[in-house]
């Protein structure tokens, strides 16, 4: 999917959009605003009750905005309601049509366009066969699994050719060995058919896999929206750095200089001087490198930490080694196939620890002035 | 926990109370003597015989089968979308809407009929089938609104958002998608009420006139003077009937949910 | 605002049939009645007053009130078994035995008592098999008397006790009686220590409203009474379509809608209790 140059204003814009229930002590979405690119998949993350799913019905039309604006194409259509947006959705429960076949779920959006009834079912058909599922046409849903019922809602959201698919969690309902395989092939379709696309889930892995840009959401704010590389590696907030992927917690003071004094009592060098005081700072496991006994840290790692094996978790394909340090507990990953002292270690059993200033993601303290 | 084999017998002796009834009303249907005497001095359909050429209760069954379809289908087409609103939207009064609507049930038919009688027999409307109509409609309307509500509201709302999003307006949503998914409902609150006005005596006792009467009228006035097992037999025929319709709407959608029962 | 409107077709019949009538009811119970039997328009309590000073009228509320309270406990008693039965049965029987219960409710009032009269008549199957056994040589009078018309109550009144209790039961949790029973409590002493406790206020439901029913039921007594028994339902029917005393009756049916609603107030303050939260 290649953007045309002249195509700089995003395709789906929103601006403060906030939605606060009656009785509700905060807002369920708080002055939320982003725009996407035409053709990119954003993936909103975030707990349950964060907003995300409130988000996403309000650029479908199903729930009013309180206050705040959606553009898609330029166009305000805030007050548009939803048989008026021309919007696909695939709900999380894919409320397929009962009464209906594939193909009639599939042709009923194109007969509320108005076209011919021909024209539709070649249309529904070319829907349904994008999706792997031609030959259940004349299937009804509930002789369909889940899988399939899945696809036939994605092709029903398709088959109008929509200015903006939205999916609410449509893998949550998948049993996990089916989840991962259904995630690519929308992905793949959505990359082909070049879709803008809003996709709603609480999985940080499925909205890493599938999204050009990743909204983190939490009690109704957009913490940061970014790709996923860099929500992951460069998390703007303490938020966002404990919600997506694991990390070691840090607490101490940073001096002016970068040295971060922990409270367990080492002095590490860290990054971000500006946050000069009581810090949190948060370490990844697979930043952590192992270090064997004698071994120099490379070149260019500025710190190191021993310890001892506190405990071991095996998880199939990375072994998680946690150690007690100086610094408090800090985890290390290893490689489940990689060879070293680490696979004669019992706990109690002394090991060093190296990684760089900038692996370590430093963030003001919690509870201190902000 | 596994009942007792106290609690069955207790269990046992409440059922025989309910059925009691039925029970004895199938055996001397089918009696070849005068009167309602246990035991029936032998087997005869003779009562059914007279029962079918018996004028005024074959009459007033055509009245009641005539005015049952009509009191169901209006009960339908006012009660439906007043359901729907209940089930459906949201707006202000709600609450108040869905009891105002339950209110009659929660009166004595006994009052309701005098209150009618009251207010149709000055208007000359009295022992007419509007007056029929508007008094057994009382009754069927609050009964067919629940009904009606529990149907619609067993279809997920989410169907109906589902169908917005693909371009249907609400109205169109509505008849394609919420309606066609509640219609076993519908059906069955249709058969409930048609049963409901089938089998109204109270009321008609106060709208009834010589010339237009109904089934359970006519027949409560025949009990009330004679018993002889030819009353056994219509009670028999509105009993079996009755099975029908619940067979009906058990297969439907559930005998208990259509009652409403939670 | 398009709720309302789409609920109008319904509220407008209503209104013409329901609430316009007993607008009606109450105004004619103002009228007077003339000694030659003619209504005059009025406003006054003449009616109200002659009733509520005729002993006839205290004696027909004392004896209404105590056949629907005692109809009602008994139709309380039998429908409790039945109730416990559904809740206890296998998911499989449990419908067939909830519609059992409750069958009744659709079947015809008329047919149910005919049944009854072939039981409780003279030469009904209890007399007959009593007198077959030589237990009574007489046969009981039990039906033309308020035997009659408490029994026929009863069964009529029954079907609504077993859904109240059924859906009062189905809150309970089973697992209580089971936690009493490996705690080493009898089945007996579970059912009056636990299950019959939290069944309570169900029980106690299921009367009320059985007894608000029982109160205005008419068919019963009319048919089952043979014209010997007098109650609140069969004089005001008897004021309106037989004396054609429309002031007297409707006068009469206020006194009875105000009975009922205190007995509703009654239990809804009965429904805040303590115990009733589910």
């Amino acid at each position: 999917m290649t953007l045309a140059a002249t195509d700089t204003a995003p395709h789906l814009r929103l601006d403060g959009l906030v939605r606060h229930y009656a009785g509700a002590p905060a807002p369920a979405v708080d002055r939320v605003s982003l725009g996407l690119p035409r053709g990119a998949l954003l993936a909103l993350l975030g707990p349950s009750g964060c907003g995300k799913t409130t988000t996403l019905r309000m650029i479908a039309g199903l729930e009013t905005p309180d206050a705040g604006r959606i553009l898609v194409g330029g166009r305000d259509v805030t007050a548009l309601p939803p048989h008026k947006r021309h919007m696909g959705v695939v709900f999380q429960s894919y409320a397929l049509f009962p009464h209906m076949t594939a193909a009639g779920n599939v042709a009923f959006g194109l007969e509320m366009q108005g076209m011919p009834r021909a024209e539709r079912a070649r249309r529904a058909e070319a829907a349904l066969e994008l999706v792997g599922l031609a030959a259940l046409a004349a299937r009804k849903p509930r002789q369909l699994s889940g899988g399939q019922q899945q696809r036939v809602a994605l092709a029903r959201a398709l088959a109008i050719e929509p200015d903006l698919l939205l999916l609410d969690e449509p893998l949550s309902a998948l049993d996990a060995k089916l989840r991962e395989g259904v995630r690519d092939e929308i992905r793949a379709l959505q990359q082909r058919l070049g879709t803008t696309t809003v996709f709603v889930t609480h999985d940080q892995v499925e909205a890493l896999a599938m999204a050009d840009l990743v909204a983190v959401m939490n009690a109704g704010r957009v913490e940061q929206l970014a790709a996923p590389e860099e929500i992951f590696e460069r998390p703007a907030t303490r938020f966002v750095a404990t919600f997506v992927g694991r990390a070691a917690r840090i607490r101490g003071v940073l001096e002016p200089g970068g040295v971060l004094r922990a409270e367990g009592g080492a002095a590490l060098r860290a990054a971000g001087a500006a946050l000069v005081g009581q810090v949190e700072a948060f370490l990844r496991p697979h930043r952590v490198r192992l270090l064997g006994a004698g071994e120099a840290a490379p070149a260019g790692i500025e710190n190191l930490l021993e310890g001892t094996l506190a405990r071991r978790v095996y998880t199939g394909e990375v072994v998680s080694l946690e150690a007690q340090t100086a610094a408090g507990p800090v985890t290390a990953e290893v490689h489940a196939s990689a060879e070293g002292a680490w696979r004669e270690m019992q706990p109690g059993a002394p090991l060093r620890l190296a990684f760089r200033a900038n692996d370590l993601l430093v963030f003001p303290a919690q509870g201190a002035a902000a | 926990m596994k009942p007792t084999w106290m609690l069955r017998v207790f269990a046992a002796i409440g059922y025989a109370v309910l059925m009691a009834p039925a029970a004895l009303v199938l055996v001397l249907s089918f009696s070849a003597g005068e009167y309602l005497t246990f035991p029936p001095p032998g087997f005869s359909t003779r009562w059914y015989v007279a029962l079918a050429s018996n004028g005024v209760l074959m009459s007033a069954l055509g009245t009641s089968a005539i005015l049952a379809s009509v009191v169901a289908a209006v009960a339908l087409l006012a009660g439906g979308p007043a359901a729907y609103a209940i089930a459906r939207l949201e707006f202000p009064g709600r609450g108040v809407l869905a009891a105002l609507l339950a209110a009659p049930l929660l009166l004595p038919t006994l009052v309701l009929g005098l209150a009618l009688l009251l207010v149709l027999q000055p208007l000359g409307l009295a022992a007419t089938w509007p007056g029929l109509v508007l008094g057994h409609c009382l009754v069927a309307i609050p009964f067919a609104v629940r009904i009606m509500t529990t149907a619609f509201a067993a279809v997920p709302k989410e169907l109906e958002a589902a169908a917005w999003t693909l371009g249907a307006t609400p109205l169109r949503a509505a008849l394609r998608i919420t309606l066609p998914n509640a219609a076993p409902g519908a059906i069955a609150a249709g058969v409930l009420t048609f049963l409901v006005s089938f089998d109204e005596t109270v009321i008609s006792l106060f709208l009834v006139g010589p010339r237009l009467s109904t089934l359970p009228v006519e027949m409560f006035r025949y009990a009330d003077q004679s018993a002889d097992p030819l009353i056994a037999a219509l009670a028999m025929s509105l009993i079996a009937f009755a099975f029908l319709m619940v067979l009906i709407v058990e297969r439907l959608m559930g005998f208990s949910n259509a009652m409403g029962r939670n | 605002m398009i709720g309302w409107l789409l609920a109008l077709p319904a509220l407008c019949i209503l209104g013409i049939a329901f609430l316009w009538p007993l607008a009606a009811l109450f105004r004619i119970s103002l009228n007077r009645t003339l000694d030659s039997g003619a209504m005059e328009v009025a406003v006054t309590g003449e009616s109200y007053a002659k009733l509520l000073g005729d002993d006839f009228t205290w004696q027909l509320v004392w004896d209404t009130v105590t056949l629907a309270a005692s109809a009602s406990a008994m139709a309380v008693l039998l429908a409790l078994p039945v109730a416990l039965l559904v809740r206890a049965a296998s998911p499989r029987w449990r419908g067939v035995l909830a519609l059992m219960g409750i069958a009744p409710l659709l079947i015809s009032g008329t047919a149910r008592l005919v049944g009854w009269m072939a039981i409780l008549g003279d030469q009904g199957l209890i007399n007959v098999v009593l007198q077959g056994m030589g237990v009574i040589g007489e046969p009981l009078r039990m039906i033309n008397n308020w035997t009659g018309v408490r029994i026929g109550l009863v069964e009529s009144l029954m079907p609504y006790a077993v859904l109240v209790l059924l859906a009062g039961l189905g809150r309970l949790d089973g697992r209580l009686e089971e936690a009493a029973a490996t705690l080493g409590a009898n089945r007996v002493r579970t059912f009056f220590r636990v299950t019959l406790p939290l069944a309570a206020p169900a029980l106690l439901a299921a009367w009320l409203l059985d007894v608000v029913l029982g109160i205005s039921a008419f068919i019963t007594p009319k048919l089952m009474g043979g014209g010997r028994v007098f109650v609140l339902a069969t004089e005001i029917y008897d004021l309106a379509l037989e004396s054609v005393n429309w002031p007297a009756a409707a006068a009469l049916a206020m006194l009875l809608l105000a009975g009922l609603l205190a007995l509703l107030l009654l239990r809804g303050v009965f429904s805040w209790l303590p115990g009733r939260r589910a």
